[in-house]
């Protein structure tokens, strides 16, 4: 088992043309998600990110994030187990996210016994 | 909720969420936005309750729905259109006296505040009040009610209509406008006004109610959306100081008439008609809100058509089946609702009273009389209760030709379905009849 960080991007476009109902169906989506993943006992961790753009700082130079000219925005993350990246991937395929054209990035985290 | 300690159908939850949460507070902030901006600036307050409804998605899908998601919901669209207003100047002359208010009413909220609430509350009457008024048409308010206090999104209306999406954004763009140009207010009406306010009130629901229930197109589940609606604002102006046993007999009506629609459709899809209804799955709860409302609407000495079509689904509901229903009183009140607000589709349904008093023939009779009204020329269910009657009188060809005349004209998926099962099942009995050779 190792851990895999999930980094689920949004594109607030996907979202303008839903309803009221259509949004709410949405939430229970990834909330039903979060609980299977909670139940199964692979979900180690997960948050949403503030929607400001966020800094960067390269050297002493602070700069506002990288986001405002992108469509694709990093909206949040789940930290989950897996065997590997294909069971990790597995375990993605079925997030609505996916559904509602939003974007996962799937990347395993340096385990101390990982060989090179 | 309106003491009567009837609640709502017990909310399907999926981790804390509230069946129709989002969309009931969108209709209720909505309404209260509208009443702090004022009814000109409705477009406003919608942009600003999508953008509440975003974050909420955003943020809860993450960390899970909060204790108090209401609350949650009215303080971020508070926010949002306290932003509107500060950095996009929309609405320069008011703008002082509107940030007052919105600001002194961002506190934190208490998870259950009965005074806001209820403030809550009488603004969703008043803006019914403004959708419903006079002077926009049945449809334009039909259409603004759902979208404005509903929560309905323009596609679900688009399909609960079978209308294209444009038709309907059109639809609600106009009346926006006439809202403007008439200057309609949030005022609730009183004294000299009230009567004809309130008709109008009642017609637009019992059209909500209707598009929902008997439209012979569109979704199945839009339109039991509708028909909920219709009750839920129904039942909102009848708990509220301008309730009347009118009002209230529209509740009755309403609740009665949604309680059989889980048993007017088969696990295939398919039309079952009252008759052959498996009456277990007429909703008990539904029943139990009609009937509560139908006592309240005979307390009084007035007798609207409300109250008479309330108590012909009364009949109907308290029948073990369709054979042991007493058709005597429902012919009684199909007679006095012919008296109160004639037409020919009512002429139509009392056809049906008169064929199980009076037998099919005299039901035939009083069809032949409709045979000319211009609103039941492209009607369906003229030509298929004729085809009903014929069959009883055991007129299989006659009642065939009546039945497919039916096919021809306009009516929805399982209808047709249903149709085509009847003029099937004639034609089998037709074969087996004695002399007929072929199988």
């Amino acid at each position: 088992m190792a851990n895999y960080f999930l980094f689920l991007y949004d594109n607030p476009a996907n979202w303008v043309t839903l309803s009221p109902e259509e949004m709410q169906k949405a939430l229970e989506k990834y909330i039903a998600w979060g609980e299977k993943a909670t139940n199964g006992g692979y979900l180690r961790g997960t948050h949403r990110l503030a929607e400001d753009v966020g800094k960067v700082v390269r050297g002493t130079k602070v700069t506002d994030g990288p986001y405002s000219e992108t469509k694709e925005i990093l909206g949040g993350y789940y930290l989950i187990a897996a065997d590997n990246y294909d069971h990790a991937v597995q375990r993605t395929l079925d997030h609505p996210h996916l559904e509602y054209g939003g974007t996962i990035e799937v990347r395993r985290v340096h385990a101390m016994h990982d060989q090179e | 909720m309106d003491g009567t300690g009837i609640q709502p159908a017990a909310a399907a939850e999926v981790g804390g969420s509230v069946e129709h949460l989002f969309r009931h507070e969108s209709g209720r902030i909505i309404s209260y936005l509208a009443r702090l901006l004022g009814p000109e600036h409705m477009d406003l307050a919608e942009e600003v309750v999508q953008e509440a409804l975003l974050k909420a998605l955003q943020s809860w899908s993450y960390s899970g729905i909060p204790s108090n998601p209401a609350a949650w919901l009215l303080q971020v669209a508070r926010n949002s259109a306290l932003d509107a207003i500060r950095h996009r100047k929309v609405l320069v002359d008011k703008e002082p006296a509107l940030i007052a208010d919105i600001t002194a009413a961002s506190r934190p909220l208490p998870a259950h505040d009965n005074a806001l609430e209820a403030s809550l509350r009488d603004d969703e009457l008043r803006m019914i009040f403004m959708c419903c008024h006079p002077a926009l048409s049945p449809d334009a308010s039909v259409a603004l009610s759902l979208k404005a206090i509903g929560g309905f999104g323009v596609r679900e209306i688009a399909s609960a209509f079978l209308a294209d999406e444009a038709t309907i954004a059109q639809r609600l763009v106009r009346a926006k406008r006439q809202i403007r140009e008439k200057a309609l207010s949030l005022e609730l009406p009183s004294g000299f006004d009230l009567k004809r306010r309130l008709d109008s009130v009642l017609d637009v629901l019992y059209l909500m109610f209707n598009e929902g229930y008997d439209a012979h197109q569109g979704e199945e589940l839009i339109r039991q959306d509708l028909c909920f609606e219709a009750l839920r604002l129904a039942r909102l102006v009848a708990e509220s100081s301008l309730g009347s046993p009118r009002v209230h007999a529209l509740v009755a009506l309403i609740a009665l008439q949604t309680a059989r629609l889980p048993a007017r459709t088969d696990s295939v899809g398919n039309l079952v008609l009252l008759g052959q209804q498996d009456r277990s799955r007429w909703d008990q709860h539904l029943i139990a809100i009609g009937f509560h409302y139908f006592e309240r609407a005979i307390a009084g000495t007035e007798v609207s058509p409300f109250h008479v079509e309330a108590a012909i689904a009364a009949t109907h509901t308290r029948a073990p089946s369709l054979a042991e229903t007493d058709w005597k009183p429902v012919l009684a009140l199909y007679d006095q609702l012919m008296q109160l607000k004639p037409s020919p589709v009512v002429a139509l349904n009392r056809s049906v009273a008169v064929a199980r008093v009076h037998g099919p023939q005299a039901a035939l009779a009083e069809l032949d009389q409709l045979e000319n009204e211009p609103a039941l020329r492209n009607y369906y269910l003229l030509p298929a209760v004729r085809g009903q009657f014929l069959a009883e009188l055991h007129r299989s060809e006659a009642a065939i030709v009546a039945y497919r005349r039916a096919l021809e004209l306009s009516c929805n998926a399982p209808e047709r379905r249903f149709l085509q099962r009847r003029i099937d099942q004639l034609t089998q009995t037709d074969r087996n009849a004695p002399g007929a050779l072929r199988r």
